[in-house]
């Protein structure tokens, strides 16, 4: 009986399912007169810029009008989920945006289109109007295989009322940690519930910050570890110690689940060091603020933030998304309105687009943004970026914790990373 | 005399209890709620404050004009519908079998449906994925629909229930020489109200906040659900916790009516004595 | 026992059971045999997977944060189960009364089931603010200076626990209720008859007769709890205290989400498979005592 009945689901089951396959596409023949249409991808669309990029998007099917671009995003944290289901299923959308660290990763493993090609066919692309180093940084093995779209970085944010009120006079460009330090502590005022300065431990702005002090956690060429160095134990001390010694930047527990752009913004952190991209958001903050360029230690360093948009290799539209992809990274009139509304800025190399960037307010001191990238450092990208920071991290979070001292939790780093990287 | 005193007593210590208790489960909802109402500047006040100095409605405008909430409310709807649907009778007719059909390997192949529940959903949606792929349904209703529909988890609740219902009634019909189909759908059914009740409760609620599926198998606005657009209200770096209080509660009304309408069958079923012949 | 006998009876069986089977062998079962098949290979996703064999399952035995994991998830369960089971059962035995306003307190009592957990988070975060947090507020009254929950390592998973069980509470209520009406008064008023107390009619009568219920819920709790995954991701993944709740799904949602290690992750989830599988086996023999069908 209950052979027979396995026998009977089983032959079911294998006709419901090629009765299911029967179901799927078949491939459009395409009519070199139809339009031909292209997917894209995005994170940064959203929430705030979808209008923009619907902008970009109308604007350029008025120029190319055999070409539709169908869009779609998702937020930041749920797109790689996305994208590696799409590239799990070989249906990934012909272009897509992808970040500097994951750029790497999906060129090594053979998913993105090499653009020799497409290049080498356009006669009107000029490789100059894109910044050199951002441009050449979406090569791999001396390949391109990305444009870069945008880059961002991190600043120094204050609040001029709370250091009015203080007496304390503004951060400037030749600031160091010693007078941030100074600052932070007259700035503090438990009572009221306002601290000083507060900046996140964690491997992004660990990357960097133990850059202003001379260290890195790699070799130049990647192969030996050196997140253990002892000016790296040096600065993860000194973050530390903002927080448990001198008092002027909130535990965890203090902070207890606020994020700390939102406390910022709510006047209860004086200095803040955070993207360019809150821009907006702190636009309409009840106080008068502005940025600075980082105090470093020994030197100054900024973050690089950069997005890239990359074409799948399997894509059926190579010239169409190529088209798109050129557009959308450098033509004028994207790269205007990207500028303006705010949408981090392109990487191009015509200084003149970003005027009107320099002239919005708030802040005043946006040309901070730009003397941020003379001294810029770029994450370390392995192959497995995710699992680096979150090794990072974890031993990041014990320092911060007081279960491991400083040196602990870095020699512990230094040890997971390297096999890591075997 | 003394039993109502003692139902007195017993109702008085019910009351205390059920109203303690409601306040522990209800005070974060009403939180909700006044954060819906508030401003963002407002939201972050320590110690938080219940009813807002002023009450705004921007927070609901801004949900329903972010975007086309009407389209999201149906396909959420459609969805979880036809999902519950579904279930209550695909489920509670193999769980007939499986609580009253004895055959060879019945037992070896429950613990298989079992068996199915142990797998963490986040293992098996790459192969759903792309299994969905294969069928050509990416981004369509089959494909938010059909694997819903076909869960362990309703046949494993529909053959308990079942299970506490007592046989004599069967076994008089049986004598009167029904058949399965007949008892099925006269007599097994209309006694498992509660047990279909809960059935609905839990299967339009698993697939209304049904978020990480849904995610990956839809790629445009025509077919997204409700919740995993609110998600969109969380942008990368800041929440916009106010409009999504607002969108959140917007989103709980339709399962708090679900609910509402399937616990008024929780009520006492069959008394063994009530029915003779 | 009568029925339909012979060839009626396979019929009959086809008919009911042939859909639910055809659907969930298509719609779970392919998709679960495969993952079992990517556990053996190493695959990052973008490339093809490529056999290895049991050198996942080898490493999974060497990696000290998956013997982490199982310990914070056991640790989960230990202090779960029980807490949100006799919550359950005794808030159903309460709503079961016919008092008036039943209706409403049936539907405060759920509603903690409906909220999201990211909006649940965010008001249990404020709850448990070392400084404001009503929590330690309530705490200092009676002289206890409340620790920083969800920063703290030691309290860190209580915390979500506690949240955990006032979360789920309503949902497993409503299964007790749903099984508590098939309890034919008539026992009870047998019992009463024979003077038996309201702790014997329960324990005699009602455990008992629940016992099909007692199953459901208990099986389903212990196959949940081995998968927590929401309140751990939202309570704690940003905080520092995030390794310190890392449970047996996060980790295979980070492999196979995070790291591009999706047979790592098929192989993580399938000795899940097998614990939660265990534990169910051993449940149900403890339980094969005391359930009673009638």
């Amino acid at each position: 009986m209950f052979k027979k009945t396995i026998t009977f689901i089983a032959a079911a089951a294998l006709m419901v399912t090629s009765l299911a396959g029967c179901g799927s596409k078949a491939s459009s023949a395409a009519n070199s007169d139809e339009p031909v249409t292209i997917k894209y991808l995005s994170y940064s669309a959203q929430p705030d810029h979808i209008k923009d990029l619907e902008k970009m998007i109308a604007a350029f099917e008025k120029e190319n009008p055999k070409i539709k671009v169908k869009y779609e995003t998702c937020l930041y944290d749920d797109y790689f989920t996305k994208l590696q289901t799409l590239a799990a299923s070989k249906t990934l959308p012909d272009v897509f945006e992808i970040n500097y660290e994951n750029f790497v990763n999906y060129a090594s493993k053979g998913s993105l289109l090499d653009l020799s090609d497409v290049i080498s066919k356009d006669k009107s692309f000029d490789p100059s109007v894109y910044d050199k180093t951002s441009y050449d940084a979406y090569k791999y093995q001396g390949k391109q295989y990305g444009l870069v779209e945008k880059f961002s970085t991190c600043l120094l944010f204050y609040n001029k009322d709370l250091f009015d009120k203080a007496g304390v006079a503004y951060p400037n460009d030749n600031w160091t940690w010693k007078d941030e330090l100074a600052a932070a502590q007259k700035l503090t005022d438990a009572k009221k519930g306002i601290w000083g300065t507060y900046s996140p431990i964690q491997f992004y702005e660990f990357y960097k910050t133990i850059a202003q002090n001379g260290g890195s956690m790699f070799s130049n060429d990647m192969k030996t570890v050196t997140i253990n160095s002892k000016q790296n134990v040096e600065t993860l001390q000194w973050m530390i110690d903002k927080i448990n010694k001198y008092h002027v930047t909130p535990s965890d527990a203090e902070m207890s689940g606020q994020k700390n752009e939102d406390m910022f913004k709510a006047g209860k952190i004086a200095m803040l060091r955070t993207g360019t991209w809150m821009f907006s958001y702190f636009k309409d903050a009840k106080f008068k603020w502005d940025v600075a360029l980082e105090p470093g230690n020994t030197q100054k360093a900024h973050h690089f933030f950069s997005e890239g948009v990359a074409i799948s290799k399997d894509t059926k539209q190579a010239e169409a998304a190529w088209k798109w992809t050129k557009y959308f990274t450098s033509n004028k009139d994207s790269v205007q309105t990207r500028v303006e509304t705010g949408w981090d800025l392109p990487a191009v190399s015509d200084s003149s687009v970003y005027d009107s960037f320099l002239k919005q307010t708030p802040p005043d001191n946006r040309k901070a943004v730009l003397d941020a990238l003379k001294t810029l450092v770029v994450p370390p990208v392995v192959e497995n970026e995710a699992e680096l920071a979150d090794t990072v991290n974890k031993e990041l979070d014990a320092a911060r914790l007081g279960k491991k001292t400083p040196q602990k939790a870095l020699d512990d780093a230094k040890t997971e990373i390297e096999k890591l990287i075997q | 005399m003394n039993k109502s005193k003692k139902k007195i007593t017993a109702d008085i210590l019910s009351y205390f209890i059920l109203i303690s208790g409601s306040l522990m489960m209800i005070v974060p909802f009403l939180w909700m709620i006044s954060t819906s109402l508030k401003t963002a500047d407002a939201t972050f006040v320590l110690p938080p404050k219940f009813i807002p100095d002023h009450i705004t409605l921007n927070n609901y405008k801004n949900v329903i004009n972010s975007f086309p909430i009407l389209r999201f409310l149906f396909n959420s709807i459609f969805v979880s519908v036809t999902i519950t649907l579904g279930q209550l009778l695909i489920c509670s007719m193999a769980a007939y079998v499986f609580a009253r059909i004895d055959f060879k390997g019945r037992n070896a192949l429950f613990l298989i449906y079992l068996g199915t529940l142990m797998i963490p959903s986040q293992a098996t949606l790459t192969p759903q994925y792309i299994l969905m792929n294969h069928f050509g349904w990416v981004n369509t209703y089959k494909a938010l629909i059909l694997p819903g529909m076909f869960s362990a988890f309703g046949t494993f609740l529909m053959r308990q229930y079942f299970l506490t219902i007592p046989k004599s009634l069967e076994e008089a019909a049986f004598i009167d020489g029904a058949s399965h189909l007949k008892v099925f759908f006269r007599i097994i059914m209309p006694l498992s109200k509660p047990g279909l009740a809960t059935l609905t409760i839990t299967s339009f609620m698993e697939s209304w906040n049904s978020f990480l599926w849904p995610l990956i198998i839809t790629s445009d606005d025509k077919h997204i659900t409700l919740p995993l657009a609110l998600t969109r209200m969380q942008g990368r770096w800041h929440t916009d916790y106010n409009s999504l209080m607002a969108g959140t509660l917007i989103t709980v009304i339709p399962i708090l009516i679900v609910y509402l309408l399937a616990q008024k069958q929780f009520i006492k079923g069959i008394t063994m004595t009530g029915i003779k012949g | 026992m009568v029925g339909d006998k012979g060839i009626k009876k396979i019929l009959i069986i086809c008919l009911f059971l042939l859909p639910s089977l055809i659907g969930l062998i298509v719609f779970k079962g392919i998709p679960i045999i495969w993952s079992l098949i990517l556990s053996f290979t190493k695959w990052d996703l973008i490339g093809s997977p490529r056999w290895i064999g049991l050198g996942n399952y080898k490493n999974i035995i060497l990696d000290k944060d998956f013997w982490g994991a199982l310990a914070h998830t056991l640790y989960f369960i230990l202090g779960y189960l029980p807490l949100v089971i006799i919550f359950a059962l005794l808030t159903a035995l309460l709503l079961n009364r016919k008092i008036k306003g039943i209706t409403a307190f049936r539907a405060i009592y759920f509603v903690p089931v409906i909220s999201s957990w990211v909006a649940v988070s965010m008001i249990w975060r404020w709850l448990y603010n070392s400084q404001y947090g009503l929590i330690n507020y309530l705490l200092s009254l009676i002289g206890i200076t409340g620790p920083a929950w969800l920063q703290d390592p030691h309290y860190a998973m209580p915390a979500i626990i506690m949240t955990s069980v006032w979360k789920d509470t309503g949902f497993l209520m409503i299964m007790f209720l749903a099984g508590l009406q098939n309890i034919s008064e008539d026992y009870y008023e047998a019992a009463e008859i024979d003077g038996a107390s309201g702790i014997k009619k329960f324990f005699s009568i009602t455990l008992p007769l629940l016992g099909p219920t007692t199953f459901f819920v208990l099986i389903i709790s212990i196959i949940n709890s081995f998968q927590v995954f929401d309140q751990i991701w939202v309570m704690t993944q940003t905080e520092p205290t995030a390794a310190y709740t890392q449970v047996l799904v996060t980790q295979i949602y980070n492999y196979g989400f995070k790291y591009y290690k999706m047979g790592y992750a098929s192989a993580l989830s399938w000795v899940l498979f097998l614990l939660i599988f265990v534990f169910t086996l051993i449940q149900n023999k403890l339980q094969k005592r005391w359930v009673n069908y009638e």
